[in-house]
This record gives structure tokens, C-alpha cells and sequence, in this order.
């Protein structure tokens, strides 16, 4: 079954693409997809789009992979939308704002529910990602659930992340200057066709003009005007690529998803662990100690 | 196999019409059973609906139109389906479906007709209890 | 209505209520407004009949917008008619003016709702299957042949395509002879209740409004009898709202479309009187009556108050309704019959100006003559069988209701400041504000359905086995072909530079940001296509794709 999809993909067949991407995002045959896949074509560009909820980033990224088609580059769109804590339903409704191109076949639309809790995207998406980088998709477009804490693991993900911001009043702005300083490589202000957009231009870049703060790009886009999408791309060109490169944390994040999996499998090993701890016979860190060595065994 | 994996279904207003009442409350009720509900927007082409539908690795296709053209879209989107090799996926319609053509579309491959006034609940019992054909 | 109450009987009677059971279901309204067993003077604190009440045709107009009401004139009876070509709805025009029917109300197809022509891969399907379809002004003019639209008051309901469908009309008018000033008659041209409920979209929200300004600009100087805008809440009831939702909604639209016009320099006398509303008739039918009162207060406090306008007829707000094609049931389809006389009742107690009921078999397809012609025979019955017209506004001064009036003016006052506070309509528009409103509120009503707090006769109460199905007229499917034929055939008679002329003419216009009306005219009288007109306009104004939720 998995031997089939994965020849599958390799004669690009889309639908074998889809299902792997289910399978993924269900945690099913993890290691095999991984091992099948290999490590990540460096070439193509991962670019996270977030920001807060109503900020357009659907409409963003709808007219980027238009933009980009008109530049010949293929498009592969993820969208993450938040899961309900109580049921695990979701409601994916980033379509809606995205070209439908029913004949192309350089773009690709993905929605997927991202888990409650502080998650910026859905889990599992650094494997997607590999395997659409893998399928020969030329650009990677992530949109996040929305901008907050979830945020640096986007930032491990993307080799480049915009940052949306709307005019808005000045307060608002404030509460998102730590999210700015920390992971944006891009700044926009997006809805630029509303009144206000240079004055919070101003701002943002006053707020990111800091010393000892990194170099990052702000500038005005509107998805309804069609303004600003050439200086973006640009921009996101040349923003200085994250170190997706080999470094350990890739196989770190691997690691843990390992744990994380092994823990849902296994987790009836741990009951008399956390019984332990719960009467306080152990403290939380030699709870998670003894945790930790049942679950590497 | 994960046993708890959410069924994927995808709602599509095909046509003119833009009556999105019944299928905003549908795709509510779905999402909060538990499942995970695509929802493309208004005015969806026949092949913009079996892109989604096969891009999304859907388990579910709901149709809902009100306009009256069902006998004209139905048979093109599961054509079309047929052609893309999505006939796994489930198909069920909601709308306005006078009675002697729901027998047309059962049999052009449709599982279900929803009329208005089905209990959101039937809807939700039906999809658990055939479950997902794509992933079976 | 300070009546003193004996409140001894009263605490008598507190007792016994609290003693019986509750009722069997919530007694809710439709809306899910709580309803108290009973109403007294208790409940109109402060009550003053001359601010609150007045008199019947002065304001507040809480009784009415004219002095006798319907004792003096009956309502206009204006049955929604449409569909096939021209050719067809023209015949059934004739055949309800015939029946005794004293307005038009004409009914377009999908695609010429949308701003689409018949021959447009999109339309595949739907051509002449809702309503009737008008590409050019040769559709325009078989429409009313042979009609007299200077005695017979004509309604059109359209909006996205609205200044265009207006400039057909117009022209042909004009072509026969016809003197504009004299002209009765409405455009529906309501672009903002597209946004938030119906979704028949083309340009973005602000293009759109200026646009449908046009058209109320150019009326109010051309054809003055024409109502230019029908600002309509029907739809955002049919979308699944609450009543008070449709209240505040359409009369914050109707403030814009005012707000819009002043920006013309145009006084606000010149057209406030010639903007007219368009109410649902839903089941519940004091809820459905305290709205269409508490509209007219609402609207002549603003108009008179924060307008300054000085005409009463500006303060006057005059409504058409039409019973509720969201409560007609495919099951037991007869029974669609009593739903639409009891919310006909409600419309005719609320002071409406016309009306149009729906026929019982409107779910299934369209209306067969023989469903008309009852739906029709409903508001004869209503008019001179029941004796409702013999004094006006005979709930006034009801405890229930009056408190329900009361009560629906301060919750749509409560959105008046919420719209403002997301930065007026633009803003609330594209904050989705309307539609997750009007979603919640139809989510609320599917749940209170399907935990059976609410019961609909035939599909989830008093079911029958064996229904027998109603005969519903069958739509030709040659329709669509002979349309596309006709529409052919204009495309190779008329000459292409006479059209390109007048559509160059229309992209200047618009980008000069003029009033487009002169240029559509000429468009029209070019033989120009809604399709190919809208798409001119595109051109400067951008669509409006997706946005739409
Ligand atoms: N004025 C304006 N509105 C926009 C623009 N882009 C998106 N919007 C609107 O912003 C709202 C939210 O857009 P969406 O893409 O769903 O935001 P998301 O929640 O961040 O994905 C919608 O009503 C869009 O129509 C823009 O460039 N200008
Ligand atoms: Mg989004």
C-alpha cells in the first residue's frame, strides 16, 4: 500500500501526493514516509505567512501563488485552520479566499486542522513539507492558525516568515511587538488600501528600528489593489534563509515526534509512573526521567 | 490505523445560487461532531469541486444547490469524479430535490439526498455509519 | 397607558401561574425571544401615548404611515412573476393584471442576477429557470409589451446589474413614448444586503454602493415617482436571522445609502422619501408585527432627527412584504397555504404598503398558475372576507405588543452603535460582522429544531405516511436555447461600433467617477449586454471574487 503511493508519487501522481499527505497528517507510517522521502530539497523556498485571525492571510496568500504562477513558479499552499479542543471537528474555510484553478496543475491547496492549544499549524507539517518539496513543487506557501504562540515553531519550519499586520490603532500594534521582534523576516501591512497603512508602517518600523535588531523588511500590500506582491516576493528573496540547514533540530523535532507517538502507543506503561508522581512519591522532573527511559526502551 | 482519524468532507455550493444558509449550518453541525469540514465557498465549478475534492483527500462530497439545476450539475461532478479517479468518494446532495428525481440521482451514483428540514443529526449519523470509503 | 391595576387579583393570579406547569415547548419566539405568560400596564413604564403612539399618519408613525391605513386604501397585491424568456413572463403578466393583480413585480434568472449573460458557460442550466432572462434591451421591451407602464406601477428586483437593468428600462421607456416624470415603480438596487446575506456579488462593497447611488442620484432627478432602492431585510431573514437582526440590518443600510447620496450634495428631501423597504413575513406573528412598527419609529426619529429632513414623506418609512419562502415546507406542501395567510395577516396588521404571498408549492419549482391564483385569492380573503381593514392598526395599545415594539427598538439601536463601533458599514461589512451574526443566528435555530424545542407541522411533527406530490410546473429546457439563440442573434444585428462607443464611454464615466446612468443608457440603446456591461465596469472597479463567506 505505502510501496504503491510512494511509486506513485514519484510518477507525480497527485492523488498518491494527497493521500500521503493524510497519512502524515494522521501520524500514520511516519518513519517509513520519512526514510522514503529523504532529507529536504534546500531549494525550494518554505515561506509562512501569519499573523492575527481577519488579518487577510488566506487572501495573501491566494494572490501570492497567483503572482507566483504568472513568475512560471509551482505552488504548493498549506492552510491550517484551529481544531475544536472538545469534538477534534474543524471547520477549513481558507479555500474560500484562494484562486480556484481547477486546470493547473502547478497549484496545490492543502487544509488542514491544526490541534488545539498554543499550535501555530498542524502537527506534522516539517514532513509534508519535505514531501512536497520532494513532488517538485518550485515554492511552499504555509498559512498559520493565526499569529501568537505557536509561533516559533513556524519559525523552524519556514526559511521565511511574513509577518501580516492591518492598520489598526496604535494599542494593537503593541501587543504585537514581541511576536514582531521575534519572528518575522518580513513585516506587511496588509489591507494597504485602507486609510491608516502608512502610519502603521511608520510605526511598525519604529518599533523594529531597536538597536541590536535584525534587518527586516516592512512594506505596504493590498490583495484587493493587486499592490505591493513584486516588492514582496522580492523581499522574501532576499530575506537571509533561516537555518533549515542541517543543523540537529530537525532531528530533534524528529525525536520528539517519535516520543510523542510512542507515548499515545505505550502511554498504558506510563500509568504507574504518573500514579507515582501523582502521590507525590515523584517529583515531576524523576517523573519525567522515568518517563522518559520507559519510552526510549 | 488510527481508529479516531476525523472523516474529511468536503461542501461545495455549485451553481448560481448563493443560498448559504443550509450548507453554513451543515458544515457547523459537522464541525462540531467531530468531523472536518472543507468548505470552498459559493459558485464552485463542477471541476473546481473535484480539484478540491482530490486535492483534499476527501472521504465525503456534499452538493448543495437550490436553484434546480441538479440534474444538470449532479451528473457532471461525478463524471468528472469517475474521470479523476475519485469514485470512492462518498456523494450526497442537499437542497431543494423535487421527489421524482431522487431516484435519478441515486442512480447517477449519489448516496444520499438531504432535503431541507433533515435533522442535523441525520446527516451525521448517516456519515458514521458508512464511514470513509477512500480510507476503508 | 398608566392604568391602575388591582393588585390583589394580581398577586391572585401570579399564584396560579406558578402553580401550573410550564408550557409543553420554550415559549420562545422564532427568534428565540423569551415571551412572558402575560402582559400589563406593568410592563409599559412610563408609557406616553402621544410620543410613543401618535396618531396614524404622523410621526413617530407607529400606526401607520398613512391617516386611514387600509380602511382607506387597500395595500398594493404584487405577486412576484418571472421566468422562461421575455416572451413567457410577458404572457403571465398579463394573465395576473387580468386576475385582478394591481402591480408587476418582475422576477430575473440567475445569471442576469449574477451580471452574466445566457450564453455564459456559468449559466449553463439556469437560464430562464428562476426568473426570466434579460441580456439586452430587445428582452426589456418583449418583457412589457403591450403593458402601460405609466398606469401599472412596475417593480424589478435586482441589484448587482440594478443601474444597468434601470438603463434598459429606461431607455425602452423613453423608445415608447413613455414620460419618465410620470413612471411608478421600484428597482430593488439594495447592494448591501448582497454582502450580508444574498450574495448575488460582483464589484467590491464600495463600487458596488456607488453605483446603486447612481441609480437613487439620477431618480431623484429623472424619474421622480421611481422608488430607486428597495432597502431590503427579506433576504437577511430568508439567510436565517433573528427579526431584530433584519431590522437593525436593513434600516443601518438604508442610513448609508442616505449618508451616500448627501456626499452628492443632494438635499436629503430630494430623495429620502422616495427610498422604500422590503420586510419578510415570518410565522411568528406579534414578533413579526412589533417589527415592522418599531421600523417605522426607528426610521423617522433618525430621519427627522439626526437628518434633519423636513417633509414628513422623508420621515414616512413604507414597506413591501413578502411571507417567509424559508418556512414553506416540501412536506405537506398544502399546508404551505395557512402558514402564508397567518403571515400575510401579520404583514397587513404591521401597515405594510404591498405584498406578495407565496405560493404553496415555491419549494419544489415554480409557481403553477393554479398556485398563484390561491396564493393571490389569500390576500382577497385577508382584504374583504376577514375585516382586518376596518380600523387601523388594531393591536395599538396592546400591552404584548407594544412592549415588543419597544423592546425590538432598543436591541436594534444596541446594533446601530455596534455597526458604528466597527467603523460604520464598510468596516463592519469587512470585518464579516453581518454574516456571523446571521450564521449564529440560523445555527441557534437548526439546534432549537433539531432538539424539537420547535416544531414544523409535517416535517418534524404531525407527519404523513403517504404523500401524494403536488403537480409542479416543468421549466422548457428548450428555454435556454431559444434565449441563446435570440441573444446570437442581437450580438450579429447590431453594430459593433456603436458598441464598443458606448461601452468606452462607460469605463470613462466610471473612472471619472461620474453617475453612469446617461452612459448606460446609451450602452443600452447600443444593444450592449448586461454581461458585456458589467464586465466594462469591471474594468475600473475590480471584481469581487471570494470575498464572500
Ligand atoms: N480592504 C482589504 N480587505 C482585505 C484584503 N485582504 C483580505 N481582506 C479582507 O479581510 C478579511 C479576512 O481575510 P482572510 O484572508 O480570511 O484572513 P485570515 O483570517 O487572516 O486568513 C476578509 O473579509 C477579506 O475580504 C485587502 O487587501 N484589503
Ligand atoms: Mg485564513
Amino acid at each position: 500500500m505505502l510501496s504503491d503511493l510512494l511509486a506513485r508519487l514519484e510518477e507525480k501522481d497527485r492523488l498518491a501526493l494527497a493521500r500521503l499527505l493524510t497519512l502524515i497528517s494522521r501520524g500514520e507510517q511516519l518513519p517509513e514516509i520519512s526514510s522514503a522521502i529523504g532529507t529536504r530539497n534546500e531549494t525550494t523556498p518554505v515561506v509562512a505567512i501569519t499573523g492575527n485571525a481577519g488579518v487577510g492571510k488566506s487572501t495573501l496568500v491566494g494572490k501570492l501563488a497567483e503572482y507566483l504562477r504568472g513568475e512560471d513558479k509551482s505552488v504548493a499552499i498549506l492552510a491550517c485552520d484551529p481544531e475544536s479542543p472538545l469534538t477534534g471537528g474543524a471547520l477549513l474555510g481558507d479555500r474560500i479566499r484562494m484562486p480556484s484553478r481547477p486546470d493547473d496543475a502547478g497549484l496545490f491547496i492543502r487544509s488542514l486542522a491544526a490541534a488545539s492549544g498554543h499550535q501555530a499549524v498542524a502537527e506534522h507539517v516539517d514532513l509534508m513539507i519535505r514531501l512536497l518539496a520532494k513532488f517538485g513543487f518550485d515554492v511552499i506557501l504555509l498559512e498559520t492558525v493565526g499569529a501568537g504562540q505557536g509561533d516559533t515553531a513556524v519559525r523552524e519550519l519556514a526559511d521565511v516568515v511574513v509577518l501580516l499586520v492591518q492598520p489598526e490603532s496604535g494599542d494593537e500594534l503593541q501587543w504585537e511587538k514581541a511576536g514582531l521582534l521575534e519572528v518575522a523576516d518580513v513585516v506587511v501591512v496588509h489591507k494597504a488600501d485602507l486609510a491608516g497603512a502608512e502610519k502603521t508602517e511608520g510605526q511598525v518600523k519604529e518599533l523594529l528600528s531597536l538597536p541590536g535588531s535584525r534587518e527586516i523588511a516592512v512594506l505596504r500590500v493590498s490583495s484587493r489593489t493587486g499592490q505591493g506582491f513584486e516588492a514582496l516576493w522580492e523581499a522574501v528573496m532576499a530575506a537571509p534563509r533561516r537555518g533549515t540547514t542541517l543543523d540537529g533540530r530537525q532531528l530533534l523535532r524528529l525525536a520528539q515526534q517519535l516520543l510523542a507517538d510512542r507515548y499515545r502507543s505505550r502511554g498504558a506503561a506510563a500509568g504507574p509512573i504518573i500514579d507515582r508522581w501523582k502521590a507525590h512519591q515523584l517529583d515531576e522532573s524523576q517523573a519525567a526521567e522515568q518517563l522518559l527511559d520507559l519510552l526510549v526502551r | 490505523m488510527n481508529e479516531q482519524a476525523p472523516l474529511r468532507i468536503v461542501l461545495a455550493k455549485v451553481g448560481l445560487d448563493g443560498h448559504d444558509r443550509g450548507v453554513k449550518v451543515v458544515s457547523r453541525a459537522l464541525r462540531d461532531a467531530g468531523f472536518h469540514v472543507i468548505y470552498p465557498g459559493l459558485w464552485q465549478a463542477p471541476e473546481a469541486v473535484v480539484r478540491t475534492v482530490g486535492d483534499e483527500d476527501a472521504d465525503w462530497l456534499g452538493i448543495s444547490l437550490l436553484s434546480g439545476t441538479h440534474l444538470t450539475l449532479v451528473p457532471r461532478i461525478i463524471d468528472l469524479l469517475k474521470a479523476a479517479g475519485l469514485d470512492h468518494v462518498g456523494v450526497l446532495v442537499g437542497g431543494i430535490i423535487p421527489e421524482a428525481d431522487i431516484p435519478k440521482l441515486h442512480e447517477m451514483g449519489v448516496s444520499r439526498v438531504f432535503g431541507p428540514g433533515t435533522p442535523m443529526t441525520d446527516i451525521i449519523t448517516y456519515l458514521r455509519s458508512e464511514g470513509s470509503r477512500t480510507h476503508a | 397607558m398608566a392604568t391602575a391595576m388591582d393588585r390583589k387579583l394580581w398577586a391572585r393570579w401570579q399564584e396560579e401561574i406558578e402553580k401550573s406547569p410550564p408550557p409543553e415547548l420554550p415559549a420562545t419566539t422564532v427568534s428565540g425571544v423569551a415571551i412572558d405568560p402575560l402582559y400589563t400596564p406593568d410592563n409599559l413604564d412610563g408609557f406616553d401615548y402621544d410620543t410613543e403612539l401618535g396618531y396614524p399618519g404622523q410621526y413617530p408613525y407607529t400606526r401607520g404611515v398613512h391617516a386611514t391605513m387600509h380602511r382607506g386604501r387597500l395595500w398594493t397585491m404584487r405577486q412576484f412573476a418571472g421566468f422562461g424568456t421575455a416572451r413567457q413572463t410577458n404572457e403571465r403578466f398579463k394573465f395576473l393584471v387580468d386576475k385582478g393583480q394591481t402591480g408587476l413585480s418582475t422576477a430575473f434568472d440567475l445569471p442576469t442576477l449574477m451580471g452574466l449573460d445566457s450564453d455564459d458557460p456559468r449559466s449553463l442550466g439556469e437560464v430562464g429557470r428562476l426568473g426570466v432572462a434579460c441580456d439586452t434591451i430587445d428582452d426589456m421591451r418583449q418583457l412589457f409589451d403591450g403593458i402601460d407602464i405609466e398606469k401599472l406601477s412596475v417593480s424589478m428586483t435586482i441589484n448587482a446589474p440594478a443601474a444597468i437593468v434601470m438603463a434598459f428600462y429606461l431607455a425602452n421607456a423613453q423608445d415608447r413614448g413613455f414620460d419618465w416624470r410620470k413612471m411608478r415603480g421600484t428597482i430593488q438596487n439594495d447592494t448591501l444586503k448582497e454582502f450580508h446575506a444574498q450574495n448575488e456579488i460582483y464589484f467590491p462593497p464600495e463600487p458596488s454602493v456607488k453605483l446603486a447611488i447612481d441609480v437613487v442620484e439620477f431618480c431623484a432627478h429623472h424619474v421622480p415617482q421611481w422608488n430607486p432602492v428597495s432597502v431590503s431585510g427579506y433576504h437577511i431573514r430568508e439567510a436565517g436571522s433573528t427579526a431584530v437582526q433584519e431590522l437593525a440590518f436593513t434600516l443601518a443600510d438604508g442610513f448609508h445609502y442616505i449618508d451616500q447620496t448627501l456626499e452628492r450634495g443632494l438635499d436629503v428631501d430630494q430623495f429620502a422619501g422616495r427610498l422604500s423597504f422590503f420586510f419578510n413575513a415570518h410565522n411568528d406573528m406579534f414578533e413579526e408585527i412589533a417589527k415592522y412598527r418599531a421600523a417605522r419609529v426607528l426610521w423617522a426619529d433618525r430621519l427627522r432627527n439626526h437628518y434633519g429632513a423636513k417633509k414628513e414623506s422623508s420621515w414616512k418609512l413604507r414597506f413591501h412584504a413578502q411571507t417567509a419562502g424559508c418556512t414553506l415546507q416540501d412536506k405537506q406542501p398544502e399546508v404551505n397555504l395557512i402558514r402564508v395567510a397567518y403571515q400575510a395577516m401579520a404583514a397587513v396588521l404591521g401597515g405594510c404598503q404591498s405584498l406578495h404571498t407565496n405560493s404553496m408549492d415555491e419549494t419544489l419549482a415554480l409557481p403553477s398558475e393554479h398556485a398563484v391564483t390561491l396564493a393571490l385569492r389569500t390576500q382577497q380573503v385577508l382584504a374583504y372576507e376577514t375585516g382586518v381593514t376596518n380600523t387601523v392598526d388594531p393591536l395599538g395599545g396592546s400591552y404584548f405588543v407594544e412592549t415588543l415594539t419597544r423592546q425590538m427598538s432598543e436591541e436594534a439601536r444596541r446594533y446601530f452603535e455596534r455597526i458604528d463601533e466597527l467603523g460604520g458599514m464598510l468596516g463592519a461589512i469587512d470585518r464579516g460582522f453581518f454574516r456571523r451574526e446571521i450564521a449564529d443566528a440560523a445555527f441557534a435555530f437548526q439546534r432549537e429544531f433539531d432538539a424539537g424545542h420547535k416544531l414544523v407541522v409535517g416535517v418534524n411533527a404531525f407527519q404523513e405516511k403517504d404523500e401524494k406530490p403536488l403537480d409542479i410546473l416543468q421549466i422548457d429546457l428548450a428555454v435556454e436555447a431559444e434565449q441563446v439563440a435570440s441573444l446570437n442573434k442581437v450580438k450579429r444585428d447590431r453594430s459593433a461600433a456603436d458598441l464598443s462607443r458606448t461601452l468606452d464611454a462607460v469605463r470613462r464615466a466610471a473612472e471619472a467617477e461620474e453617475n453612469l446612468l446617461p452612459s448606460l443608457i446609451d450602452a443600452a440603446r447600443a444593444r450592449a449586454t448586461v454581461g458585456e456591461t458589467m464586465h466594462a465596469l469591471a474594468d475600473v472597479y475590480g471584481r469581487c471574487e471570494g470575498a464572500v463567506v
